[in-house]
């Protein structure tokens, strides 16, 4: 016992436990509002816990919007873009560190020029390219034009440059090929990496709102934030309600991270990111 | 020679025609007119307009609907300016500004469809009506429209000795007054973050003041809209706005935190739209009031909210579209759907009808917004509305936080909107 307090350091345990109470706070603020009255929200100074728990808020929730049919759709098209975002950026950042080809240079400043550029911008051409491809009240219309990420490619070659070359120069020398390369030294030396990549593109998908809007019409098509919004904007005095819509739809993004929150403490040693 | 000309003038005239009919589509009505009809409001609202629009479907067989939430009425703008581009726009919208996207690519058609004999536009408040104008001329009917309201928190009006039931303040100066008295003896929660006043828009009330001060918000001179804003009388109403802050009655530029303020009692007075009775009344900790907002030299009041256009060219999806527009403005139907949302009835029978006269007996609160209606008004609507109302919300920023002076913030915002119109 004695040398398990010697090993805790009590003013670095307090200081992190308070930083971690600061982290969880709107959280468990969150949840509890998620059972609250509509007085209960509002009240001054602020309950922490419900007068009474109003579990009809959950009910509410499907009943205003088709919740289950939002939520497949946000899973299934932020799984699918991420993973073809992955498999496309993790290819191009490859393709730009391993390979010498001319014009490698001006290529990767002109995938990085793009980051530069808004957004909005790019909406409306956007829009006119999908509809002219007839993928208007699509899924591809959804998740084909937000597959192509440059900060995913400038994240993973950024990881892929600190693999010494000499692991690169030595599967030559037993054979390997370049997909060989890719598959069995690359990745496997870049899975914190790629675990963050995939964690920055996941969280990115998950919470668009204006292109999925924009792209689509039908409510079979449509994704969680779309029918967030619809309780936020005329429902904005009825915070209970909101709150259980976020609780239910934060799930995913916290079993993301749990299954891969090892990958990304270690990517965020390696590289000082912040997630 | 001239028979040979004749007899092949003849034949290409009479192939002409026979190709001419052949490829001329004979355009018949179908069956069944689809309709895809997008709409901007949510919520309660959302769900009172798809329960009639619904049932408006289910009346008629031969017109189908299809209706989308096309989400906030920023969102709508993008999403309706993007598929007018490609053509896929829907054939009606519910949305804010829509004379902007008929009126703005001179489709006035609206003009002829209100002459409708079945719709009566006379029954049509004029102020309401005129919200649907652009430039002017009729290019959308007015559908979800409100206007402010001055709500008040009756436990902090009581406690400071105000009794706004009998004495209500018809001017700003006494309004001033009764907020400074609110703030002083009414913080009922003990509260740091108290004030007396505060509006969730405030380039909403900064308008209708101009409205009351007598000072128009733009001026058509010519064919060129002009700002009319930072003139002297507009100048008068910005610094009654500057003196609020000044004397702390209302926080600087917190405009957006104004409805969570007031809903945690920790704000006396809050001018907020007229379809909050509908959300507020029987949720608040506090015993709800609201007055008629007072006024400068006259009372008048800008209407807001959101109107119907017809956006396709299709004849009988127009005619559909129509049909669907005329029954949600029937006086039964838009009187259900605003008394279960807190928009105004559009129609001025609404108010003697028994529907309206209960509802009013039962909850006086939204009497309050129908004693208003004689004094709406709609500001003159023109290409370049949305531009100026981000320039106002900067002007209004600069005041309140004290980076201009009235004076210099709104001549700014004039010159901006003058070099956008240009």
């Amino acid at each position: 016992m004695a040398s398990l307090r010697k090993k805790i350091n009590i003013p670095v345990f307090l200081f992190l436990l308070a930083g971690s109470v600061v982290m969880i706070f709107p959280f468990v603020w969150m949840i509890f509002s998620s059972f609250k009255t509509v007085a209960d929200v509002y009240t001054y100074p602020p309950k922490w816990l419900p007068s009474s728990w109003k579990f009809t808020n959950y009910k509410k929730v499907f009943q205003m919007i088709p919740f289950g049919r939002y939520y497949f759709n946000s899973i299934f098209t932020s799984v699918a873009q991420t993973a073809i975002q992955l498999a496309l950026s993790v290819t191009a950042a490859y393709a730009l560190v391993v390979l010498n080809f001319p014009g490698r240079k001006f290529l990767y400043t002109l995938i990085r020029s793009t980051m530069f550029v808004p957004t909005v911008v790019t909406l409306i051409p956007l829009y006119l390219l999908v509809s002219k491809a007839g993928m208007i009240d699509t899924y591809a219309g959804i998740i084909l034009p937000q597959v192509l990420s440059a900060f995913t490619i400038f994240l993973l070659v950024s990881f892929f440059s600190s693999i010494p070359t000499i692991l690169f120069d030595s599967a030559k020398l037993d054979g390997c090929g370049y997909y060989r390369i890719l598959s069995e030294v690359v990745i496997p030396n870049s899975k914190s990496s790629i675990s963050t990549a995939m964690l920055f593109a996941f969280l990115g998908h998950w919470k668009s709102y204006t292109w999925p809007l924009i792209v689509t019409n039908k409510a079979i098509y449509r994704t969680l934030p779309i029918g967030m919004k619809y309780l936020v904007q005329e429902s904005s005095s009825e915070y209970q309600i909101m709150m259980a819509a976020a609780v239910m739809a934060i799930l995913p993004v916290l079993i993301v991270y749990l299954f891969f929150e090892k990958q990304l403490v270690q990517s965020i040693t390696l590289t000082g990111l912040k997630a | 020679m001239k028979k040979a000309t004749t007899i092949v003038l003849l034949l290409t005239l009479g192939i002409s025609l026979v190709f001419a009919t052949g490829a001329k589509e004979v355009s018949t009505r179908p069956e069944v007119v689809k309709l895809q009809v997008w709409y901007a409001i949510s919520g309660a609202s959302g769900e009172q307009f798809l329960a009639l629009a619904k049932a408006f479907d289910a009346s008629r067989p031969d017109i189908e609907l299809e209706l989308t939430y096309s989400g906030s009425y920023a969102d709508t703008a993008t999403k309706v300016s993007a598929a007018l581009l490609s053509g896929d726009e829907p054939d009606a919208a519910i949305m804010a500004a829509g004379q902007l996207y008929t009126g703005g690519r001179g489709d006035f058609s609206m003009e002829n469809l209100v002459k409708d004999p079945d719709f009566n536009v006379d029954d049509i408040f004029k102020g309401m009506l005129e919200y649907g104008m652009y430039e002017g001329r009729i290019a959308a009917v007015p559908y979800g429209i409100s206007s402010q309201v001055l709500y008040y928190n009756k436990d902090i009006t009581d406690k400071a000795g105000l009794d706004l039931e009998k004495n209500p303040p018809t001017t700003w100066a006494q309004f001033f007054t009764m907020a400074k008295t609110a703030m002083e003896k009414g913080n009922v929660n003990n509260s740091p973050d108290f004030y007396g006043f505060d509006t969730s828009d405030g380039v909403w009330l900064f308008k209708s003041m101009l409205g009351q001060n007598g000072n128009e918000v733009v001026r058509k001179v010519g064919d060129r809209v002009q700002p009319a804003f930072h003139e002297a009388s507009g100048i008068e109403v910005g610094r009654f706005w500057k003196s609020l802050v000044d004397s702390n009655v209302m926080p600087a530029a917190q405009h957006t935190n104004a409805e969570k303020k007031f809903l945690a009692g920790n704000l006396a007075f809050i001018a907020a739209s007229s379809n909050r009775v509908a959300r507020w009344q029987g949720t608040t900790n506090f015993s709800l009031g609201a007055i008629v907002m007072p006024g400068f030299k006259n009372r008048s009041i800008a209407l807001g909210g959101n109107v119907a256009v017809i956006l396709t060219g299709d004849q009988y999806k127009r005619e559909a579209s129509w049909e669907l527009l005329k029954y949600l403005l029937e006086e039964e139907n838009h009187t259900a759907f605003a008394l279960s949302t807190g928009y105004l009835p559009v129609r001025k029978s609404a108010q003697n009808g028994a529907v309206v006269k209960e509802a009013l007996a039962s909850n006086p609160l939204y009497k309050v917004a129908f004693d208003q209606l004689d004094n709406a008004w709609a500001y003159y609507h023109f290409q370049e509305m949305g531009t100026m109302d981000s320039f106002f919300w900067y002007a209004l920023d600069e005041i309140e936080k004290g980076v201009s002076s009235v004076e210099v913030a709104l001549a700014k915002a004039a010159a901006s909107l003058e070099k956008e119109i240009e």
